[in-house]
């Protein structure tokens, strides 16, 4: 009987640690810029050395998270498609029973807590919000750092709109983080499986009593193809994500340099003379 | 009129002066001379009008010298008032010497029963020494550093205003002391506020021009004393330039002491909403971030005037107007050049996001109002039952 339940390898967990600085670094950087009045954000902004190097961070760790996204879409790619993995992943009504199973569980209603699978529903409830919550975020992103693009095509307003969504979408995300990842993952036990790559036995079966049940019957959630099949598969994969990831990558690179939005010098406001007689007086002494 | 007693202190000088002072006598005919200069044809009627005293003392031959005897305004007054008497300079300029005595009783100076010499420092005796000045504007500059005598208050404020800077740099045009405040005449307080632009006209004529069209400058000269004068943005004594930049980065403030005032701007309709909204706005943040991390630097981000104007601010609605809906576009492109058409509405023109004037704003700010507190409230409560479930559980186990 195996003690140790693999659960994210080194690319996963190098990915995790990605987001984890990224994101930890846009919300500080972004949250002082929604609440420029804040104590906090004097103390914050000080310490980073002012709005302007405030910004340049906030955009360089939005860069980190672009390239995060670019990577993710490559193994998630390719567990979708090689490795036919996606129902580890897709929320079913499964999910949504476990969750009520929870709920009763922890009313006393029930007598067992929900039998869950490689991925429970709060896991997958979280991945999902990220994913929903980056592509918000990126989108409302790409149109206040390129405002002129974006009104080229959509009228003024959404520029204004795209940064209440921006500001209302991190406030969001950083509660969702605060209440649902640090509850799920550090208070209720602290899960080490992003460090250590792997779930012991009594977290299995406390949290993954389904995949736990399957795997101690030999089987898994989600089995995978024939080596031969996976071959194949991973050999149409490869360079057609090669192609994927040059077009996001160029995106990116579009995304951070699409356009010089202002000029980096300030025009005078008022051209006149400063010192100009008044033409009817003459100097003189009184 | 207090009279003021110069006691001179080095005798051998004196002497000196004297035999200086006996051929300036015999050259000029008895004539008096206004401060020193070489004395002009107009001094040749001046006698009549020396005082008694005066008379007497040139008459007998006897010396007059100031440092001596006590000398006070009635003195000076006996050349210096009615008569046109001027100085000529070394430039070939030449000054009134003349002064109005009953403008000058009837000045705050007057009232203080200051004496000439208090101020006119470099004369001492008669003829009067020839002074350092070569030029007008440098006798103007020169007979204006004994104020800080009496106002000191106010010279460590003008030591910090873009006037002193620029004089400090040799440019001999900045205003000094009696540029703005009349030595001779001034009364206290020194002006009403409508007449505080035809002061800073002197020299800033261009200025006046436009402030003279605007929006608060029509209301001014019209008698309106709500709106702002000159010394009101610009500060009075320690007055700022444009390229000093706390006064552009803080401008914003400036406006705001009456744009953000409900009362006053309820009498002209005027809404109050339009620090606040632009403080909202990315540009307004970055700037009050800079006010509060880097008050002295410089932003590129637009404070009111980039957009409103400076001196010649008219109402929005004035198909003039910078920020007239049809202009809105230029005025961006000012620091946007690449701007299209729909770039202008990115800025909500001072308005809050309401269902009718920015709908899509509103509603984008209504929906995250209603999503997360749904969200994160079904969380916690998720949270929280779990919490609960877990200590029951324990208890029972227990």
């Amino acid at each position: 009987m195996p003690e140790s339940f693999p659960r994210f390898n080194v690319s996963d967990r190098i990915e995790h640690w990605i987001q984890f600085v990224s994101f930890t670094v846009l919300a500080i950087t972004g949250l002082v810029q929604k609440w420029p009045e804040l104590g906090l954000t004097d103390t914050i902004i000080n310490w980073l050395g002012g709005i302007e190097t405030t910004r340049l961070i906030h955009h360089v760790a939005a860069a980190v998270l672009l390239l995060a996204v670019v990577y993710h879409v490559g193994t998630a790619g390719y567990r979708l498609y090689v490795l036919r993995q996606g129902k580890l992943m897709y929320p079913n009504m499964k999910d949504a029973w476990a969750a009520v199973h929870a709920v009763g569980y922890n009313l006393g209603l029930r007598q067992e807590p929900p039998k869950e699978g490689h991925f429970t529903f709060a896991e997958k409830a979280e991945y999902w919000s990220i994913i929903w919550g980056t592509t918000v975020m990126a989108v409302t992103g790409f149109m206040m750092w390129n405002p002129i693009a974006t009104t080229a095509l959509l009228p003024g307003q959404f520029i204004p709109a795209a940064k209440a969504a921006h500001g209302g979408e991190a406030i969001l995300a950083v509660l969702a983080i605060i209440v649902w990842h640090v509850y799920h993952v550090h208070i209720r036990s602290f899960n080490r499986s992003m460090f250590s790559g792997s779930l012991s036995r009594h977290e299995m079966a406390d949290e993954h009593r389904r995949e736990l049940d399957l795997i101690e019957a030999g089987e898994v959630e989600a089995p995978l193809p024939p080596a031969t099949v996976v071959e194949k598969r991973r050999k149409i994969f490869m360079p057609v994500y090669a192609l994927i990831a040059i077009v996001l990558l160029g995106g990116v690179y579009l995304f951070l340099t699409f356009e010089q939005t202002a000029i980096l010098t300030i025009t005078p406001p008022e051209q006149v003379q400063i010192y100009q007689p008044a033409p009817t007086t003459t100097t003189t002494l009184p | 009129m207090s009279p003021i007693i110069i006691v001179g202190e080095r005798f051998g000088e004196r002497m000196n002066r004297r035999v200086g002072l006996i051929l300036g006598l015999f050259i000029a005919g008895g004539a008096l001379a206004a401060f020193g200069a070489t004395p002009s044809a107009a001094s040749q009627e001046r006698s009549a009008d020396l005082t008694a005293a005066v008379q007497a003392a040139v008459s007998s031959g006897t010396m007059i010298h100031p440092n001596v005897i006590a000398t006070d305004n009635k003195t000076c007054f006996a050349c210096h008032k009615g008569k046109r008497l001027t100085y000529e300079l070394p430039s070939g300029e030449s000054v009134s010497a003349t002064i109005d005595e009953d403008k000058w009783l009837a000045s705050e100076h007057g009232h203080q029963d200051m004496a000439c010499i208090q101020c006119h420092t470099g004369i001492s005796q008669y003829p009067h020494e020839t002074g350092i000045s070569t030029d007008l504007r440098s006798f103007v500059l020169n007979e204006s550093k004994v104020c800080v005598r009496c106002h000191e208050e106010q010279a460590t404020m003008v030591a910090d205003s873009v006037h002193t800077k620029l004089l400090a740099e040799g440019n001999k045009n900045a205003a000094t002391c009696s540029d703005c405040h009349d030595p001779h005449y001034a009364v206290n307080p020194p002006v009403s506020r409508t007449d505080v632009p035809a002061t800073c006209r002197e020299c800033h004529s261009a200025i006046y021009d436009l402030y003279e069209q605007s929006a608060h400058g029509e209301a001014l000269t019209t008698g309106n004393p709500d709106v702002p004068t000159c010394t009101d943005c610009h500060g009075v004594h320690e007055i700022q330039g444009p390229d000093n930049s706390p006064f552009r980065l803080f401008s914003p403030e400036i406006c705001a002491s009456c744009h953000g005032d409900k009362d006053l701007m309820a009498k002209y309709g005027i809404s109050t909403d339009v620090f606040n909204t632009y403080v909202s706005d990315f540009h307004g943040t970055t700037v009050l971030l800079f006010e509060k991390y880097a008050p002295d630097q410089q932003t590129d981000k637009p404070v009111c005037i980039d957009c409103h104007g400076v001196h010649d601010i008219i109402p929005p609605e004035d198909p003039r107007s910078s920020v007239f809906e049809g202009n809105l576009l230029a005025t961006c492109q000012r620091c946007h050049p690449d701007a299209d058409a729909n770039f202008p509405t990115a800025w909500l023109g001072h308005y809050e996001p309401d269902p009718h004037k920015w709908p899509l704003v509103y509603y984008v700010t209504l929906f995250y109002k209603i999503l997360i507190p749904t969200v994160i409230g079904a969380m916690l409560l998720f949270v929280l039952l779990d919490v609960v479930g877990r200590i029951r559980r324990r208890r029972q186990h227990a």
